[in-house]
């Protein structure tokens, strides 16, 4: 039963961090550009604003999509909090991605399209990364359970910290910060347009938002996973690497996605095998002696 | 119940006496109900081998049939020496008769046929035997029924002056039989037969269309199998020269092989790698597709290349432990990333297809590499999952071809408004192969969760899984184009396409829901047959737990992973199916897409105004980066590393010899 309480408290408050996080972000951002910037509750304000605009769309099959979604991106939050299979629920997320992917793909407007396209090529970037993470949990824990890291008394970051880099790396792509926000951005630039969101508005596009708020979140908590034990450390280390990524946000321009797979597959891919190396080799010394 | 002797003779002789009988009779419709009822048959038969269980059989008159599978032998080796002479094919001849010569000195020279005579029992029908004949019985027969109908709509295309669809449904239906023997053979010159009689087929149906390019590819699958072949008589060789007995149970018997015997193994291995389409001998598989995709669709799930992942899970206890399983663990591993990242640059649906399978079948044979409990577990698994939705995925890139007439992904832009039906089941087969809840995401999850062991192959997986996504999804994604109008009439195509295509989509969400009774009821004890050490995979609650040994609390039983299965699949019906079903939009809520403005029109076109004000149409098309990752690029280096990886594979296996001398 106490799993159901946690999984209901999850998916209610979890909008709620991940607005007010959304509404921090647009104020830091403001000040670091020499702005006011709008009231923290701003992301609120936009939301309820969008839930009362008419319905329009381009196509049935989008809106299927964008549903999965925000389903798809809850079922990840709840596999984190629930303290479930790491490794499923990086493929979860997957999953989650690929929908809004083919939700973009669902129409026949080029912005979109371009977005979509750059999407996938995101997500080819960040989920080696995530699955190494993922085998790095194994390698020190010997298993891909999230409780164990809680029952662990060793933080993930002692040896995982070169994955951990990685993951700051990725990071920046999952919440689309320059210089990796290809498929759409925060900032309006005239290329994109909003690339993958082009074709969305009014209420859809408020359930858009509203799966953004839980993928902060999520990417936050497998952040915080890295000093789970005591775990408002971890949390310090989380809202620490979300703040870092807006000060890059603003420092860095937005770069081509050639450029993003290079990037993060020669610096974060070899980070991650040479910290598996790592473990393997300290393993194969401890077997010998 | 039938007697077992009628059961063996119904999965392998019914497919023979069928396949005769299309031959003979040329009307469209009684063939098509005699292909019908083998299908039936044999699905009925393969469901009798389930309730009967693990059993041996020798046939009654063995020196009859003795005699028999030899002089097919070397009928079917002379053949191939006719179509070598004939095509002026000098591979083809070569290998024709390296396997021919030295099949005859081992068989009369060294006096090795009283040896392969003596075998007893011909045959050994195991549980994962048994898997093996549920898969071919069941998805090939629905690939039969499936061809009855499309091979009338491809001559019907073609113009063909005289009808050759009898030939095609004889090789086709005789497939199957060729399997069954192949998977329940003991006796190495049983398992010769069979597999010499599977590369035949596959080489007449190759060349069905009678083409140029048809008759090339047809050749070269030819010749490779045939360098198979050869590997496979040389071990046969050694093994004689051992003194080990002529069969399956010989080499399986004592365990792990000892050091002499690991180069025979290794030769077998290599045979069913070639058969499997491995890098570097996975041309012959995409040459295949030139054929009619029943052929491909039989091919690549039930039939043949499962015939080489077979022998090497069957081989899995012989090489357990040794270097030699990790170097398959890495053949298999890397074949499954470079074939993934080649995959990406495919603009033909097929060589996706095509692509795809060479990539999974080296997941299978990287978990037979690998070698735990688990990762056999994974294996077998994958075999089952792969051949459903890869059937399916087959046939539904045979019917789209017969709505468009293209097999280019380009082509297939906005399937969704012309073809619904075709698409949604597509689109159900792609995110079956590689998105949770579905068995082959199961089986990937297994894989990466038991490859710690072998570090390496495991960082290989991670990369072909994020290339996996890239290829599935851009490829559904150009179905999905649509322009902003509601209301698509749903196709009407014929039933024996009909039939199958749905019969394949219940079987993906039949073994996947029921993925912990598929396993308790058949795959723990393939597993426990091909391995018989402990059990990685418990079936707790509504989901699978992998068990081991932590190194936080070091207590036995500590679970490892766990997959949910019930669960998600009740994710999937709220994420997918609800949304699919009752999502509405009504007509005035449509708008056409964004183009700064400058449409040309309403929601029913996507012309907007160029420069000089010229209504232009709207072109979008796929990212395929030829330049980078297309197969003239990464060839080079694929075929380099995978040579590489195989001589490595044979130098562990020499230097064992070494090493025990």
């Amino acid at each position: 039963m106490n799993a159901w309480i946690i999984a209901i408290v999850t998916v209610i408050v979890a909008p709620f961090i991940g607005g007010f996080l959304a509404g921090i972000d647009r104020r830091i951002t403001a000040r670091l550009q020499g702005r006011f910037g709008p009231p923290i509750l701003q992301p609120f304000y936009d939301f309820f604003k969008l839930l009362g605009k008419s319905k329009i769309a381009a196509s049935r099959l989008q809106l299927m999509w964008i549903y999965a979604y925000l389903v798809l991106m809850i079922t990840a939050l709840l596999f984190l909090v629930l303290r479930l299979d790491i490794l499923l629920m990086m493929f979860i997320l997957g999953f989650a991605g690929v929908c809004f992917a083919l939700g973009g793909f669902s129409s026949r407007s080029p912005y979109s399209h371009l977005g979509a396209n750059r999407e996938l090529m995101q997500m080819l970037a960040y989920e080696p990364v995530l699955l190494f993470l993922a085998l790095g949990v194994y390698a020190q824990n010997g298993s891909f359970l999230i409780s164990q890291i809680y029952a662990s008394p060793t933080p993930l970051i002692s040896r995982l910290w070169p994955i951990f880099i990685a993951l700051l790396v990725i990071l920046t792509i999952k919440l689309r910060k320059s210089p990796f926000d290809l498929s759409t951005s925060h900032h309006a630039h005239q290329e994109l347009v909003k690339g993958i969101m082009t074709e969305y508005s009014g209420p859809y596009y408020a359930l858009i938002e509203l799966t953004e708020w839980y993928e902060i979140v999520l990417v936050l908590g497998i952040v915080s996973l890295f000093v789970a034990n005591p775990l408002w450390v971890g949390i310090i280390i989380a809202l620490a690497a979300y703040v870092l990524e807006l000060f890059v946000d603003n420092i860095t321009a937005r770069m081509t996605v050639g450029w993003m797979v290079r990037f993060v597959w020669s610096v974060g891919v070899t980070l991650c095998i040479l910290n598996l190396i790592w473990f393997w080799v300290f393993a194969a010394f401890k077997g010998v002696s | 119940m039938l007697p077992y002797n009628w059961m063996m003779a119904v999965a392998i002789l019914l497919p023979v006496v069928a396949a005769v009988l299309v031959y003979i009779i040329r009307q469209y419709h009684v063939r098509g109900v005699i292909v019908i009822l083998a299908a039936i048959a044999l699905i009925v038969n393969s469901i009798l081998f389930l309730l009967h269980g693990k059993d041996t059989f020798s046939p009654a008159n063995a020196q009859m049939w003795n005699m028999v599978v030899t002089v097919l032998d070397y009928l079917i080796l002379l053949f191939y020496i006719y179509v070598g002479i004939s095509l002026k094919n000098w591979l083809v001849l070569i290998f024709a008769l390296t396997q021919i010569i030295p099949l005859a000195w081992l068989e009369f020279g060294m006096g090795g046929s009283a040896a392969l005579a003596n075998v007893n029992p011909t045959f050994v029908v195991d549980h994962l035997a048994i898997v093996m004949t549920l898969v071919i019985s069941i998805v090939g027969s629905l690939i039969c029924v499936f061809a009855i109908r499309y091979m009338y709509d491809h001559e019907h295309h073609q113009h063909l002056e005289k009808s050759r669809q009898s030939r095609f449904l004889f090789w086709l239906v005789l497939f199957l039989g060729a399997m069954n023997g192949l998977v329940f053979a003991n006796n190495l010159i049983y398992l010769y037969f069979f597999w010499e009689l599977t590369t035949l087929i596959c080489f007449q149906l190759i060349a069905h269309d009678l083409t140029k390019e048809a008759i090339g590819n047809a050749a070269r699958a030819l010749w490779m199998n045939s360098i198979g072949g050869t590997a496979l008589i040389i071990a046969m060789i050694i093994l004689f020269a051992k003194d080990v007995p002529m069969s399956l149970n010989g080499i399986l018997s004592g365990g792990v092989a000892s050091a002499v015997l690991l180069l025979p193994v290794a030769l077998m291995c290599f045979t069913a790698m070639i058969k499997a389409a491995q890098l570097p001998f996975q041309s012959w598989l995409l040459g295949a597709m030139v054929a009619p995709t029943p052929v491909s669709a039989l091919l690549h799930s039930s039939t043949m290349v499962k015939a080489g992942v077979y022998l090497v899970l069957r081989l899995a206890p012989a090489f357990a432990g040794t270097r030699l399983s990790v170097m398959i663990a890495l053949v298999g591993a890397f074949t499954f990333m470079a074939a993934s990242g080649l995959a990406i640059s495919q603009t033909t649906g097929k060589r996706v297809l095509a692509y795809s399978t060479i990539a999974n079948l080296g997941l299978i044979i990287a978990c037979a590499g690998i070698n735990t409990p688990l990762a056999i577990t994974a294996a077998i698994l994958l075999i089952i999952f792969h051949a459903v939705s890869k059937g399916l995925m087959f046939l539904c890139a045979g019917t789209i071809e017969h709505v468009i007439w293209s097999r280019e992904i380009e082509d297939m832009e906005g399937l969704a408004a012309k073809a619904p039906m075709i698409t949604t089941i597509t689109a159900i087969g792609m995110l079956s192969m590689f998105l949770p809840p579905f068995g082959m995401l199961l089986g990937k999850w297994m894989a990466l969760e038991s490859a710690s062991v072998i570090p390496l192959a495991a960082w290989l997986f991670v990369i072909a899984s994020a290339a996996g996504i890239v290829f599935w999804a851009k490829w559904l994604g150009r179905l999905l184009q649509v322009l902003p109008k509601l209301g698509s009439k749903i196709e009407s195509l014929s039933l024996s396409y009909t039939v199958p295509l749905w019969l394949l989509v219940l079987g993906i969400f039949g073994v996947g829901i029921g993925v912990a009774s598929v396993y308790t009821g058949l795959v723990q004890n393939a597993v426990a047959d091909v391995i018989s050490s402990g059990q990685a995979l418990a079936v707790q609650g509504w989901g699978l737990t992998v068990n081991g040994v932590s190194a936080v609390s070091s207590t036995a039983n500590f679970a490892v992973g766990n997959y949910p299965v019930w669960p998600l699949f009740i994710v999937f019906a709220i994420a997918v199916l609800i949304p699919f079903i009752f999502v509405a939009i009504k007509p005035g809520e449509l708008r056409p897409v964004y183009m700064c403005g400058e449409q040309a029109g309403g929601t029913d076109t996507d012309e907007w105004y160029s420069t000089a004000d010229v209504k232009t149409k709207v072109q979008l098309g796929g990212y395929y980066f030829q330049g980078v990752l297309g197969e003239a690029a990464l060839n080079p280096w694929t075929y380099t590393l995978s040579i590489v990886l195989m001589v490595i594979m044979f130098a562990v296996a020499l230097l064992a010899i070494g090493g025990a001398l």
